[in-house]
């Protein structure tokens, strides 16, 4: 046993996790044929936002991991955050 | 004569840490390499909003889907693999991962078709993009960025399937064990990450225009 097996997830978990992640695909999919206007793409975006976030806690035991690794993970995330104020800055002040 | 060099970690727990520290590292630069890439597609498509939501609507939304049930379901495969290892269920988890590995294969073959029907269309990167459906020069931008995302992205499927590969022949031969299988977290994060990447390119590529 590894120390990592202490906390790992359970079987019950991951299966949860699956049946969520493909209902919340099959939600994304419904909601690009519903007329949504210019709020379609943000919640596209956080529906993917949630999914990914259930893939890095119940498949990736992200809440598990050492202390360096969520601040590398919390780093990368402010410079993608970062990224994108300037992204969408630079389209909004064209 | 000089002494024989220490062990690194003496620790075994101590170099598991290290080895995931490093591959969480490695994972986020590769985050930040495709987030340069959606940077660009977020520009391009605040220059040419018109252009994308064409391009978006051409795209094919039924491949697409499918892929992304695809990978999320290899995803969970990765996962049990590790959750079977865990418990001593070797050949469960050889299973697993070949399961991951087919359901990979069948997300490239799927990715083969769909550039296949668009280069049978014109529909090519760069200055080879002669689409007479869609003319437009957002149209071009967008499925050059289409061909960048989802080809790198094809890239580290392969990456991962070839990981994957060798960490089942770990398993098989009992180099990897319900004692030992640090490798086959590590195989599984850089997996998921891939997964990770695709839950974001499909909508942006299939689904809003």
């Amino acid at each position: 046993m590894q120390p990592s097996d202490l906390r790992a997830p359970s079987a019950r978990l991951l299966a949860v996790a699956l049946a969520v992640l493909l209902a919340l695909t099959a939600v994304s999919w419904l909601l690009a044929h519903v007329p949504l206007g210019g709020a379609s793409t943000p919640i596209a975006l956080a529906i993917a936002a949630i999914k990914a976030s259930i893939v890095a806690i119940a498949f990736m035991e992200l809440h598990h991991a050492s202390t360096p690794a969520r601040v590398t993970v919390f780093v990368t995330l402010s410079f993608i955050a970062l990224l994108a104020a300037g992204a969408v800055t630079d389209v909004l002040l064209r | 004569m000089t002494e024989p060099a220490e062990p690194i970690y003496a620790d075994p727990g101590a170099r598991a840490h290290a080895l995931h520290l490093g591959m969480w590292v490695f994972l986020g630069s590769e985050t930040l390499l495709f987030a340069g890439l959606f940077a660009l597609y977020a520009a391009y498509r605040g220059a040419y909003p018109a252009d994308f939501a064409a391009a978006v609507h051409h795209n094919n939304a039924v491949i697409g889907t499918a892929n992304t049930a695809i990978l999320i379901v290899s995803s969970f495969c990765v996962a049990w693999a590790i959750h079977a290892i865990r418990l001593g269920r070797r050949r469960l988890s050889l299973a697993a991962l070949a399961a991951a590995m087919a359901l990979g294969a069948a997300f490239l073959a799927l990715k083969t078709a769909e550039y296949s029907e668009h280069l049978a269309e014109g529909i090519a990167p760069g200055v080879h993009y002669s689409a007479a459906a869609l003319p437009s020069d957002g149209a071009q931008i967008f499925f050059t960025l289409y061909y960048a995302m989802t080809g790198l992205h094809a890239l580290h499927v392969i990456a991962g399937i070839s990981l994957l590969g060798w960490l089942a022949v770990r398993v098989a031969r009992r180099r990897v064990t319900a004692e030992r299988h640090t490798e086959l977290e590590l195989g599984g994060l850089y997996w998921h990450l891939v997964d990770v990447v695709w839950i974001f390119l499909w909508p942006l590529l299939y689904l809003t225009g």
